[in-house]
């Protein structure tokens, strides 16, 4: 049976920032010196704004799938669309509780004969005291079988 | 190298053209190291068997890889990261070891101090041989909600 959601934390450590923001290609020192941080008006260097992908570090994709029962075949799933909403970006030092679910879940005809179905993962990131940092939709296509061709 | 360029409301207007900025060629490396920092660690795009095996060419760049350069792009053209309200990006098409991203951004519209911004990244390359790929392609359609001091 499948469960509406899923709780997970997602630690964020200046470790963590620095290796993500030089994986993008970054040199904005927010993300990498603590002072200019500071000097900027944050607590600690911020995450850049993609950060938050690395909830797939505290629920792999076997986990989510079983947890909450979308049914996906991976051989045939592609990543379609991404979209972030911030409150603000998060700071390191913090542990986020994020709350995952399944916000949508259609099919559409194609053009040429298959169908494709969007799945929709909604997390919901909050800080310490409960207020939402940010918001991040991860929307998979999983194409039919017989595409059509 | 790029600097966050520091803007005020007052000095955008829709129809603002940002200047194209482009990163790489990318490479296997830079795939491999955003698998690490980022925890997906799907084969296909670092395994070349795998990607073979399952109806991949070769190995691809991950999409959010291309998704964070032009997130890094969106933060240096409006004075830092932190400006950002609103990041949505579509996938068009995957990007190859050796392309080029070249990403550009259009603002669309100042709304209650909201600076909308329409943006493209576009895979530039030869792509792999024999798919005859065209040399240029739109791989990310996105958007993004910008807020700029006064």
């Amino acid at each position: 049976m499948a469960e509406a959601e899923i709780t997970f934390t997602l630690p964020v450590t200046r470790r963590a920032i620095a290796d993500f923001a030089v994986a993008v290609g970054e040199d904005n020192p927010i993300f990498f010196d603590v002072d200019e941080a500071r000097r900027q008006g944050f607590p600690d260097v911020v995450a850049p704004p993609t950060f938050s992908v690395r909830q797939i570090f505290e629920v792999p994709r076997e986990e989510r799938e079983e947890r909450l029962g979308a049914s996906l075949d991976y051989g045939r799933v592609l990543h379609g669309e991404q979209e972030f909403i911030y409150s603000r970006l998060p700071v390191a030092g913090e542990t986020l509780t994020g709350t995952m679910r399944i916000s949508k879940d259609f099919t559409k005809e194609g053009k040429r004969g298959g169908s494709m179905r969007f799945v929709t993962y909604e997390s919901m990131f909050t800080d310490a005291d409960g207020a939402e940092v940010l918001r991040a939709l991860y929307t998979l296509i999983e194409t039919s079988k017989d595409p059509g061709s | 190298m790029t600097a966050p360029t520091n803007r005020t409301l007052t000095s955008v207007v829709p129809g603002m053209d940002l200047d194209e900025v482009v990163y790489g060629p990318l490479t296997r490396d830079d795939f491999v190291r955003y698998a690490e920092a980022s925890g997906d660690d799907n084969p296909i795009h670092q395994d070349e068997e795998y990607a073979r095996n399952n109806g991949a060419p070769t190995v691809f760049a991950l999409g959010m890889l291309n998704a964070g350069y032009l997130a890094h792009a969106v933060s240096d053209w409006f004075g830092g990261p932190h400006r950002l309200r609103r990041y949505k990006v579509r996938f068009t098409t995957r990007v190859w070891a050796g392309d080029e991203l070249a990403c550009t951004g259009r603002v669309v519209a100042v709304e209650s101090g909201v600076v909308k911004v329409g943006l493209e990244a576009r895979r530039r390359g030869s792509g792999p041989d024999g798919l005859g790929l065209d040399e240029e392609e739109v791989a990310i359609v996105g958007e993004a909600d910008v807020v700029l001091p006064e």
